[in-house]
């Protein structure tokens, strides 16, 4: 056991979808990793995702980002490919293109706006559609009345995000990669080397990959990182088995290989709850029966909440950090569209011990006040 | 605007009943929710309707119930039948439905009374057509006197006995009974029997009933320690090993039971602390000696904190009741303990032969936990328990995390029909007391609900 215990290249401390991928990204390369995963009941943004593999609105605000993420969106299929030969799971991945809908005129007016902003900052490599009432009711029969339009992304996508979850694992341990559920306690630094401290013992290794979600920015200072992450929590509502109605997924309402459809998605300040509650899950049955009608008749199976990692400007964090060279951070949300940029990419930077300048704007120097 | 209530019984079964009945005479305002279409719970399930009544073949305990149910009738309570429960919040709201409109209730004290569910009986070809539960015999037979004849009945338990018993006054013909009871379980269950002033009339009425399936010629296999079900798509026989050799028996129909286990889900959703009973082989509910659980303002009572039995669970309701008068200021300690004297002397009586059942009808291991990787566990999502323990093999932490990667306990039934196995086979892979492996996480609705439904609370429809 001791051996094993020291002779880690990198320790992942975290085994949701971000944490999952980087570490099945660095087995797959040949790294020795180790990932340090919090007990079932821990705040699990990974078991509560909606499954979007979606670029459309993703980086209005930041170039960096919005590229970051068309990569991933890109290498999906075949990071899809590898991890289905791999592991014989079926994630369910289809870049069948999204909707994101509008459910009033003035929505879909600043929409567009939104659309026409990013695809112009991406030097057209972003492409979308418009789509009023008409048009969509063309695409999506049977959705009701009162929605004005939608917009279209043919480069948007789904997934099944806990199938993704159980590939990642699967994957990352077919590939030598060693799991074990004990909760971080306490990260320490000493010169070339990292120790994590958890209820069964101490771990060493050369590297620490910090993707602990919410749990991310009490451990963050002991690594010298800054990682300043807030819940928000969303619910998700799903259906019984439907016949397939749906050929694209939206943001509000998405529906699964197998049949079920799952309603969202709320965005609500509660802290550390990860609970439902009655009106929010009223409040989203009700929108998904104006989007479509027929949805009415239907019975809500399940419900649940998760929380959103979100940080300031709700965009992910990553960082290398200059206290404790070796030690890095992948923090956020959006870890399904970004699991094969984290698997492909990210886990490289971590093998070479540097970040590109490509995802400069992504790191803790944007959270200083000047 | 929400309707309050000082207190709300969910189930109106004996203890449902009971409590509601005791917290009623105090004068205080009761709702009583219950989703079958009468009161009367599993045991004295359609225990009004006239034909059930005259019916000598149900048993005498059946008829137990006539003075509760119509002591129930005669008290000032609302009672709504045929309600659906879907959800118990920690801030002691009820969510329910009927006729199509779901509804939300309030009260200062909830009492949980739902009751027990049959332990599901994971064994090769559970699923298959024309296997049902003893317990759905029972359903059929005193909802809609419906019987099946010649069916082969397996399992273990004093409902075993009870319901083939009734076939037999009925006349309907039975073709075998195969006792899964583990041999080493009588020698165990021994000094129990004579450590705790068990209630040997009961005892002779279990032995008199097996006497009686001897003596109409119907086989009965005592012994039986392994047992599947073979058959295309339905039941063509039931297969059975008795002293190391396998032996079919043809039938069309398979009746199994191996005891019945406390029904949760509302408790667990609600955030109650349960913890798992080695000697039941099941989840409990964690209460004090009112009854109260962890959640404040949330009681559990009868064989949905832990299997006592209907007399016992009669008892358990009328504590709870006082319990909760008391917190509610309606007595005081001195008239609660009074009150509820006769109760605790009564539980007592009913406890001392629980322990010895207890031990006695603890099924085997094998018959809780499948050892065949092909065995279904989880009937809705069709997760084997092969597929489960390979799963297990990746570390997963928990049956969350086990639920998240194999769709184990994720289909309608909720987990009611694995969350125990699951338990149990986590258990088993990781070496950890199951008290510490824990259970799915359960969150309203508890049960299915329609949109509708749930888009009018908040918003009505002609809006």
């Amino acid at each position: 056991m001791s051996g094993d215990r020291r002779d880690q290249d990198v320790i992942v401390v975290g085994g949701g979808v971000i944490g999952a991928a980087i570490a099945y990204g660095l087995t797959r390369r040949g790294v020795r990793t180790l990932v340090l995963d919090e007990s079932d009941r821990a705040f699990r943004a990974a078991r509560g995702n909606f499954g979007l593999v979606w670029v459309q609105g993703k980086g209005v605000s930041n170039i960096q980002y919005a590229a970051w993420t068309r990569r991933s969106a890109d290498l999906w299929a075949e990071f899809n490919d590898e991890i289905k030969e791999r592991t014989r799971i079926d994630t369910r991945y289809l870049r069948s293109g999204g909707l994101h809908l509008c459910l009033d005129e003035e929505e879909l007016a600043s929409r567009s706006l939104l659309m026409a902003n990013m695809a112009e900052a991406s030097e057209g490599v972003f492409s979308y559609e418009m789509l009023d009432h008409d048009e969509l009711a063309h695409r999506l029969p049977g959705v009701g009345p009162s929605v004005a339009g939608a917009s279209f992304s043919a480069q948007d996508g789904h997934v099944d995000p806990l199938s993704l979850l159980h590939a990642l694992h699967t994957a990352f341990k077919s590939t030598g990669g060693m799991l074990i559920s004990a909760p971080v306690t306490k990260l320490c630094y000493e010169k070339g080397g990292f120790e994590a401290k958890t209820g069964k013992g101490s771990f060493y290794s050369g590297k620490i990959v910090l993707a602990a979600g919410l749990g991310s920015r009490a451990l963050a200072p002991q690594l010298g990182l800054n990682v300043p992450v807030r819940p928000e929590r969303g619910q998700i509502l799903v259906t019984e088995r439907l016949k397939p109605f749906l050929d694209y997924p939206t943001i509000f309402i998405r529906q699964t290989e197998a049949g079920s459809v799952l309603l969202g998605d709320s965005h609500e300040e509660v802290g550390f709850d990860d609970g439902t509650d009655i009106k929010v899950m009223s409040a989203i049955a009700n929108r998904a029966r104006l989007i479509f009608p027929r949805l009415e008749r239907t019975r809500i199976l399940r419900a649940w909440g998760a929380l959103r990692i979100l940080t300031p400007d709700g965009l992910p964090v990553y960082q290398q950090s200059r206290e404790c060279p070796g030690a890095f951070t992948a923090t956020g949300h959006s870890g399904v569209t970004l699991a094969a940029a984290h698997t492909l990419d990210f886990a490289r930077f971590v093998a070479d011990g540097e970040m590109p300048a490509a995802l400069d704007s992504l790191g803790e120097d944007r959270f200083h006040v000047h | 605007m929400t309707k309050h209530y000082d207190i709300i019984v969910i189930g109106a079964g004996p203890a449902g009943m009971s409590a509601s009945r005791t917290a009623a005479a105090q004068g205080a305002r009761v709702l009583v929710l219950d989703e079958q279409s009468s009161p009367g719970g599993q045991i004295y399930r359609a225990i009004e309707k006239p034909h059930n009544q005259r019916r000598r073949e149900l048993g005498s305990s059946y008829q137990d119930g006539v003075p509760l149910v119509h002591g129930f009738r005669q008290s000032e309570l609302d009672y709504v039948n045929a309600a659906s429960v879907w959800q118990l919040s920690a801030d002691l709201e009820v969510g329910y439905s009927r006729d199509g409109i779901a509804q939300l209730v309030r009260a200062d004290r909830i009492i949980v009374a739902t009751g027990a569910q049959e332990r599901p009986v994971p064994i090769p070809g559970w699923t298959k057509r024309g296997v049902m539960t003893v317990g759905a015999a029972q359903i059929l037979l005193k909802e809609s006197s419906v019987v099946a004849s010649d069916a082969v009945f397996a399992g273990s338990g004093p409902l075993l006995y009870l319901a083939v018993h009734q076939y037999l006054e009925l006349g309907v013909p039975v073709k075998a009974v195969l006792d899964l009871t583990p041999a080493k379980n009588y020698l165990g269950a021994l000094p129990a029997l004579f450590g705790a002033r068990a209630d040997f009339a009961k005892i002779l009425e279990g032995w008199q009933w097996k006497r009686a399936i001897g003596a109409a010629g119907i086989p009965l296999l005592t012994g039986v320690d392994a047992v599947r079900i073979s058959g295309e798509k339905s039941v063509e026989s039931v297969d059975y090993r008795r002293r190391g050799e396998w032996q079919a028996i043809t039938c069309d129909t398979a009746f199994l039971h191996l005891g019945v286990v406390p029904n949760i889900n509302i408790s667990m959703a609600a955030g109650c602390d349960c913890h798992w009973s080695h000697n039941q082989a099941c989840w409990t509910v964690t209460v004090d000696d009112w009854f109260n659980s962890s959640v404040a303002g949330v009681s559990v009572a009868g064989d949905g904190v832990s299997i006592g039995g209907a007399a016992a669970a009669e008892a358990q309701g009328g504590i709870a009741a006082l319990g909760a008068l008391h917190a509610l200021g309606r007595i005081d300690a001195s008239e609660r303990d009074r009150l509820a004297a006769a109760y605790r002397i009564r539980l007592r009586k009913e406890m001392g032969i629980r322990h010895f059942l207890d031990l006695l009808f603890r099924p085997a291991d094998r018959l809780r936990v499948p050892r065949e990787a092909d065995t279904v566990v989880c009937r809705c999502e069709e997760v084997t328990a092969g597929q489960i323990r390979e799963t297990l093999d990746l570390g997963c932490c928990g049956p969350n995390q086990l639920k998240s990667f194999s769709r184990t306990g994720m289909g309608p039934c909720q987990g009611r029909f694995c969350g125990h196995t699951v338990s149990e086979l986590i258990g088993e892979a990781s070496g950890l007391p199951i008290s510490e492996v824990g259970y799915f996480r359960l969150r309203s609705p508890i049960k299915p609900l329609p949109l509708k439904e749930l888009a009018d609370l908040a918003h009505s429809s002609k809006e």
